[in-house]
């Protein structure tokens, strides 16, 4: 990627960007808008991005200045909207978004992709019909199979190329799943260091602490409904802060 | 004596037995209506065929194409080319420049005839019940047995057909719950056909964006080389089909014919004959497919449309396959 003074800039440099693509699906990006969006997290800027795979539209949350960063903090979300948007306590995906703002708000450059695959990819739909399916107490592998739940075999092409097309040199890349680093590492982004995401205890995840006694079997909180692992890696909670 | 039953002879079950003979095992199809195909359906009226389940065939994956190229029938590529109105076609992709569409002048049938080629089909052949075992029982008392069950239905009667079986363990619960949460739509059809002196209908399918009665009419005799008839196959909207599904036929083809009139001209209200078919499970929603065959303990697999991503005959094609895998592959 070229580079631009500005993130205003990348719109003009990817109108007629195209590139052989990102993984199996060569996937390829550009960047289609951007704006102020300032948040009760801190003043970020806001960067759309347009696919040639699918119509979802992900975005990328900045802090400070990205272009040409290295060590540029980072953390990739899946989006979740029972956990981001309704505080679901089925998931942990509020909390980890969360703390990835506030940490990129208080220590730039740093940045959110916010990839909208929902439910691990199987869509809304699908995520709910398996929270029905454990609502009545079944979590049965061929059922999770039909509906597309299977081990995580997510693709990071998508997030990889928007990584480069931000001209981000090396990441330091907030996550509790190697396997993430090592996808992206082989996309060809440079992971200078892997930050442990870690959630610092509040009201709102009591339940992770009140159940981590039991974190090694299946999940349950508080509520009673079976936890999921939505953002791929297991919930780290600072236990000395509590 | 067969490794494998299938109940369904429609695209996902037909595609499953022939890709588990390929797999080299012994499949018998079984199916309770008089032809193979399911909604894959031409029926001869008066020696020209007329398609009165789907108009066309569509898909981009390469296997199922090719599956298409290999029917030993004369293929109309691109077809519908005429495409009007700007209604809710019965598919989403149906419109996607990703599709390539096409019809065969013998009917869509001839591809279900051309899978069934060479794989034991018994038709007339309804399923009652299931046993452990796994076995089907059919209507009369016959009771046939293999190794391996595959249910390629409609998720209704899949449905139906996994409560006759008995207590199945949580596997068994959670995928009737699953079926519970999905459902087929029926559609009321009419077959209608003209003498050739009356105009000739300006294209090939039309989707009517101001009728709440018709979802699509298709010209019919636009595929056949020397039709005896103009035909039209008029299919309605699954809300109105819903209302009328439990009347007779007769009561609601005229209804049909009139709303065709209205959008299509006058002379479309009086055919020289009509054939009314209900299509009791003709079309299934679109939200949210799933991705996969299913198979349940007891060696008994589930395939159709609705276990495939994006819908449509081409779904069931490679659900049907995919099913065929890993019941050959002892369920891994």
């Amino acid at each position: 990627m070229e580079e631009a003074p500005s993130l205003d800039d990348l719109v003009a440099r990817d109108r007629d960007h195209e590139c052989e693509g990102f993984g199996r699906d060569r996937v390829c990006v550009r960047v289609v808008g951007v704006a102020d969006l300032p948040s009760r997290f801190g003043r970020f800027r806001i960067v759309a991005f347009w696919n040639n795979r699918d119509a979802k539209e992900h975005v990328a949350i900045v802090h400070g200045d990205v272009l040409s960063g290295s060590e540029v903090l980072t953390r990739l979300h899946s989006e979740c909207l029972t956990g981001d948007v309704v505080g679901s306590l089925r998931c942990d995906c509020r909390d980890q978004l969360e703390v990835a703002l506030q940490r990129i708000a208080s220590s730039p450059p740093g940045l959110v992709l916010y990839l909208r695959q929902e439910g691990r990819g199987i869509g809304l739909v699908n995520k709910i019909r398996a929270y029905s399916l454990q609502d009545a107490g079944l979590d049965t592998v061929e059922a999770n199979l039909a509906l597309g739940f299977r081990d995580d075999e997510r693709d990071y092409a998508v997030a990889a190329h928007m990584i480069h097309s931000l001209t981000v040199r090396s990441v330091r890349l907030m996550t509790n799943n190697p396997r993430k680093v090592a996808e992206l590492t082989r996309h060809g982004v440079k992971v200078a260091s892997r930050v442990p995401h870690v959630i610092p205890p509040n009201t709102f995840n009591r339940f992770y602490l009140e159940t981590k006694a039991n974190r090694s079997g299946h999940f349950i909180d508080v509520t009673g409904k079976p936890h999921m692992e939505e953002q791929g890696e297991a919930v780290v909670v600072d236990e000395k802060a509590s | 004596m067969h490794d494998l039953i299938v109940v369904g002879a429609g695209i996902a079950g037909l595609a499953c037995a022939q890709r588990a003979v390929e797999l080299g095992l012994r499949p018998l199809v079984l199916d309770r209506s008089r032809g193979v195909g399911g909604r894959c359906a031409t029926r001869r009226v008066e020696g020209q065929p007329v398609d009165h389940g789907l108009p066309f065939l569509h898909g981009s994956d390469v296997g199922f194409l090719s599956a298409l190229d290999a029917v030993p029938a004369t293929q109309l590529a691109g077809w519908p080319e005429r495409v009007r109105g700007r209604g809710t076609p019965c598919h989403p992709a149906t419109q996607s420049p990703r599709d390539r569409k096409l019809a065969f002048a013998e009917g869509v049938s001839a591809f279900p005839k051309h899978l069934a080629g060479g794989l034991e089909v018994r038709t007339q052949a309804p399923v009652e019940r299931l046993e452990h075992g796994p076995a089907v029982v059919l209507e009369g008392g016959d009771r046939l047995a293999a190794p391996l069950l595959a249910l390629a239905l409609p998720c209704e009667q899949a449905r139906a057909l996994l409560g006759t079986a008995g207590d199945g363990g949580p596997e068994l619960a959670a995928m009737s719950r699953l079926l519970d949460m999905m459902g087929t739509l029926p559609c009321c059809t009419v077959l209608a056909g003209y003498p050739l002196d009356v105009e000739e209908p300006a294209f090939d399918l039309w989707y009517p964006e101001d009728s709440t009665t018709i979802q699509v009419i298709s010209h019919d005799s636009a595929k056949r080389a020397a039709p005896r008839f103009r035909v039209l196959v008029i299919q309605a909207h699954a809300r109105w089909s819903r209302t009328r599904m439990d009347q007779p036929g007769e009561r609601w083809a005229h209804e049909l014919l009139d709303e065709a009139g209205r959008i299509a001209g006058d002379w479309v209200r009086r055919p020289l004959w009509s054939q009314p078919h209900l299509w009791r499970h003709g079309r299934t929603e679109s939200a949210g497919d799933l991705v996969a065959p299913v198979l349940l303990p007891g060696g008994i697999g589930l395939a159709g449309e609705l276990f495939h991503a994006g819908g449509g005959a081409q779904a069931a094609y490679l659900s049907g396959r995919a099913l065929a895998e890993r019941l050959a592959d002892g369920g891994r």
